[in-house]
């Protein structure tokens, strides 16, 4: 009987959750997801999630090959890599991208960090923003019923309404993972096996609703806020891609900064910049957690200042700690100070954007003196219910249409204001000013914000001023060299897609013109 | 119902293996093996000569100072050498061994009850002392030092440990259902150490029969309470209890006492009482042999210095084809694994414990990367970080291990290890750590008086 037994230090009893087990029950919790990505984009999107999965096991398994490591694909974790870099894609992504996206994932950011638990970044999110970057129109391509469309970020963006509904439940979403309904249900599952870690979701969600709130320009407006929940990749950034283990701090109070980074910079992002770069913030996030782990390390119980007063007698029964309270209390206050001054000062704003945008009528239709609602044109504008205006202008929104009258109320012309998502680096909004028989007076934009030296060269006079003056049904943008018939238009050189959208945006607006406001009023 | 420790994890406790098991005596005869030092502190002093005829209830090392312990003989024979034997922990020790007359004779005086109401508190302490009563729960801490804290009136709480949250074991159980007056009584004799003091019972809630069993017992004595906790490791540990109980964190470096409690565990405190009342020195206690493997686990009143073998044997020995892994002195989570059958029982031995399944076996001290999922400080009961401490211990930071992430406050209780899904070692570096800690800080201090 001696010396049979194995010895070793305890304890000797373990749990029978491993590493792979875990990742697994990730992959479950995104079923959901993944099962109405494909019911509203179809079996494409199917293919997609299959070439991201596939590639990512595949590079994986490779790469150990390569390096003469044992294998780590029985992990799983290469297979949550893969889905949630497929679940993050448009369905209109050319097949080669999720490829790409996975093995860049995959052999860049995780293996060659040192493999699972060793990257800096989370995998999916290096996958999915280097194909933003390199694909960026492609990636951004968002298509309803075959038709080309804004993505409803883009769409609040421009200030046009979304419908909630639908964004909720996933049929409107740009990405094939975009079912809100689908991931809470997801990230429900994995809080209630206490796999997810809930402080740093709420953070970010919390921290970015209070700055949608507070900085988003429409006041405390819940279906903006709503909206901007939905819409494009939060959710599944707060829900599944922000709570990835390894790059996110450990301690609760740096998961929660950390969460309120990423909410903060999303934020930040939404309002400022163009696009869904929720990732951005969250890799930006990411490399924040080494620097948190580092310093914002939780005490032991036994030494936290409630404890220590515990021991020395003094119940005070609040055991909320004070950085928590002040927080709030400022967020609350700077809230209601911010709120307060948004609706003291919001008739006098917008009467100053009314003036404003008057006096950019007034540029392109010089010998109007007021400008007036034509009902027909206002009646249309309702019925598009900010969807894309006609057909073959591109993704086309007509914003504002008035009648010019001059002084003595004979009508001066007619000023159509439209938007086109079709820009190389998001929306084009411009006014087109109108002879009553529909003769280009001028155009002027509004907002342009593409290519300094390329696209932005659409703003200069040499390219704007080629439709005054001209009567036509519709403008043709001349590619070639030589000089083209009588409706056509010269590309500003190497900026195509911006002078295509800017004379898309044109012949919209001279479409809008005939149909609904030639001859009224 | 009490859950107000944080942290914790819920293992299978596979009790139902020897729960219903009633206690019985296990006077078994041969070569019995007494180490001197079986508590912490210094090692007793022998008392006895090769050659010396010795009786059960004898002290054959006396108590080498203060936080020291007498070791008892448990049964009659001679003295057959005292010499170096290998003990539970793996080390070698000096050990008087006796080899048994199979009569059990007890030394005069031994059993004979006295009047527990003329003891004064010095003789209490005195005579628990004399009986080399330590502590059972397995720190083997000597209970006279316990029990002599620098202000006793500063005590507000003795809390009986009944817990029990170790998986497989089941003695204190039976120990508590069997003889709960003894255990209220020895309670008793101890709140009269301590004027401002309130008897608490812990027991975690899957001992239904236990707790109705110390309520009874307990409904006549005022000022002795019986509490039951939610079933959870580590409940049984010393700071989690006090927490439970009286709401109060400490850390390492203060003792119970010092924020006014006393914790034993039960079967000390029958012991306590059976030194004090009966002057029956402690040379014999519960035990629980149990595992899958075991033919008839079952709860042993066992003599100390008999030889593992022995209690499996009393068990029915290992199943027919059985292929043990491992043997264990005490439960799975804190046990002591140990390589052989032929090493002694001593006094902080609560059980034996047979595992056919080895959760290290064939890791050759390979484990996986961990993924920071943050499970071991979610389970961790004193709110360390042990992903990180685990981080700075393989990066030799001993500095941030030390003092940014308060690594020595760890009381390896294993709820980490257990919980890792990466199976890495987290408690047994922890154990190293402490050592390798406290060497350093010894050798430093050393080197400074010169």
């Amino acid at each position: 009987m001696s010396n049979t037994f194995r010895l070793s230090s305890g304890p000797h009893f373990r749990d029978r959750h491993d590493t792979a087990s875990i990742m697994k029950l990730v992959c479950i919790s995104l079923m959901p997801a993944t099962i109405a990505g494909v019911y509203f984009n179809g079996i494409r999107a199917l293919i997609i999630l299959t070439l991201c999965i596939g590639s990512a096991v595949l590079s994986e398994y490779l790469f150990d090959l390569a390096c003469h490591k044992p294998s780590t694909i029985k992990d799983s974790s290469a297979v949550v890599t893969g889905l949630l870099l497929g679940l993050s894609l448009s369905n209109e992504v050319p097949l080669y991208q999720p490829v790409l996206g996975a093995i860049f994932a995959i052999v860049v950011a995780k293996c060659s960090f040192g493999g699972l638990g060793k990257n800096f970044i989370n995998p999916a999110l290096a996958g999915r923003c280097f194909l933003l970057i390199s694909f960026g129109a492609s990636m951004t391509r968002f298509d309803v019923d075959g038709v080309s469309s804004a993505t409803p970020l883009a769409l609040l963006k421009g200030g046009k309404a979304v419908n909630i509904t639908k964004m909720f439940l996933g049929s409107s979403n740009s990405l094939i993972g975009g079912s809100i309904l689908a991931l809470i249900i997801g990230g429900l599952f994995l809080w209630s096996l206490d796999i997810i870690h809930t402080p740093i979701s709420t953070s970010v969600i919390v921290s970015f609703s209070l700055m949608m709130l507070l900085f988003g320009g429409q006041g405390f407006d819940l279906r903006f806020l709503a909206a901007h929940l939905c819409g494009g990749g939060l959710m599944m950034g707060a829900l599944f891609m922000a709570t990835d283990y390894t790059t996110s701090p450990s301690g609760r109070t740096a998961q929660v900064i950390y969460g309120c980074i990423i909410g903060c910079l999303g934020a930040l992002f939404r309002i400022a910049g163009s696009g869904d770069s929720f990732s951005y913030a969250i890799i930006i996030g990411n490399l924040f957690t080494p620097l948190l782990d580092m310093y914002v390390v939780p005490k032991p119980y036994a030494y936290r200042k409630s404890a220590v007063a515990a021991r020395n007698g003094d119940k005070t029964g609040l055991s909320v700690p004070k950085p928590v309270i002040t927080l709030t209390l400022i967020t609350v206050l700077a809230g209601v100070a911010l709120g307060g001054v948004y609706s003291l000062t919001k008739d006098a704003i917008d009467e100053q954007k009314r003036l404003a945008s008057l006096a950019s009528y007034k540029n392109v239709l010089p010998a109007a003196e007021s400008f007036e609602n034509v009902e027909k044109a206002d009646l249309a504008i309702e019925d598009l219910d900010g969807e894309v205006y006609g057909k073959g202008f591109g993704r086309v929104y007509i914003n504002e249409a008035y009648v010019g009258k001059d002084a003595s109320g004979n009508i001066a012309g007619y000023v159509v204001n439209v938007t086109s998502m079709d820009g190389y680096d998001g929306n084009i909004t411009l006014t087109v000013g109108l002879e009553p028989d529909g003769t280009v007076i001028s155009i002027a934009f509004t907002h342009l914000n593409e290519t300094p030296g390329m696209g932005m060269r659409a703003g200069e006079p040499e390219f704007r001023d080629q439709f005054n003056g001209r009567k036509v049904d519709s403008f043709v943008l001349n590619k070639g060299s030589s000089s083209g018939g009588d409706n056509s238009i010269d590309t500003v050189s190497g900026a195509s897609t911006t002078s295509g959208a800017v004379v898309g945006a044109v012949n919209a607006a001279l479409d809008f013109f005939r149909n609904y406001m030639k001859g009224g009023n | 119902m009490k859950e107000l420790f944080r942290g914790g994890v819920h293992p299978q406790d596979h009790k139902d293996l020897s729960r219903s098991s009633p206690l019985r005596a296990f006077d078994w005869t041969g070569e019995m093996v007494f180490p001197l030092a079986q508590h912490i502190g210094k090692p007793a002093k022998v008392i006895v000569s090769k050659g010396d005829r010795v009786l059960a209830g004898q002290c054959i090392g006396e108590a080498d100072g203060f936080v020291s312990a007498n070791v008892i003989c448990s049964c009659s024979g001679t003295v057959k050498a005292i010499e170096k034997r290998r003990t539970i922990a793996g080390t070698i020790q000096e050990c008087v061994v006796v080899d048994g007359d199979g009569l059990f004779e007890l030394l005069p005086g031994v059993g004979e009850e006295c009047d527990v109401y003329a003891l004064s508190g010095e003789e209490i302490l005195k005579k628990i002392a004399d009986a080399g009563v330590i502590g059972l729960g397995g720190a083997g801490f000597p209970t006279r030092v316990k029990l002599s804290p620098k202000d006793p009136s500063a005590i507000r709480y003795l809390i009986a440990n009944g817990a029990e949250c170790e998986p497989y074991l089941c003695c204190n159980d039976q120990l508590m259902r069997s003889c709960p007056e003894e255990i209220v009584k020895g309670m008793e004799l101890m709140l009269r150490l301590f004027p401002n003091a309130k008897g608490v019972v812990a027991i975690e809630d899957n001992k239904p029969e236990a707790i109705a069993a110390m309520k009874v017992a307990a409904a006549s004595h005022e000022g002795i309470v019986v509490m039951p906790m939610k079933t959870k490791y580590p409940q049984g540990g010393e700071r989690s209890l006090i927490k439970a109980v009286a709401g109060i964190d400490y850390p390492a470096s203060m003792l119970p006492a010092d924020v006014g409690c006393i914790v034993c565990n039960v079967g000390t405190i029958y012991a306590s009482y059976r030194a004090v009342a009966f002057n029956e020195p402690l040379f014999r206690h519960v035990l629980t042999v149990s595992g899958e493997d075991v033919v008839s686990p079952c709860n042993l009143i066992v003599r100390d210095g008999t030889p593992f073998s022995a209690l499996l044997e009393e068990a029915g020995g290992l199943k027919e084809g059985a292929e043990p892994k491992k043997a264990l002195a005490g439960g799975p989570m804190m046990g002591v694994a140990v390589a052989s059958l032929d090493v002694p029982v001593v006094k902080t031995t609560n059980a034996l414990t047979i595992l056919s399944v080895d959760p290290d076996e064939g890791k050759d001290g390979k484990y996986d990367p961990c993924i920071s999922c943050g499970r071991c400080g979610s389970v961790c009961p004193n709110g360390l970080m042990p992903m990180m401490m685990m981080e700075a211990a393989e990066n030799g930071d001993w500095e941030r291990y030390e003092k940014k992430l308060y690594g020595l406050e760890c009381f390896f209780c294993g709820s980490c290890s257990y919980i890792c899904p990466a199976k890495r070692p987290l408690t047994q570096t922890f154990k190293l750590m402490k050592a390798e800690i406290l060497a350093k800080k010894r050798a430093e201090a050393a080197g400074g008086k010169k």
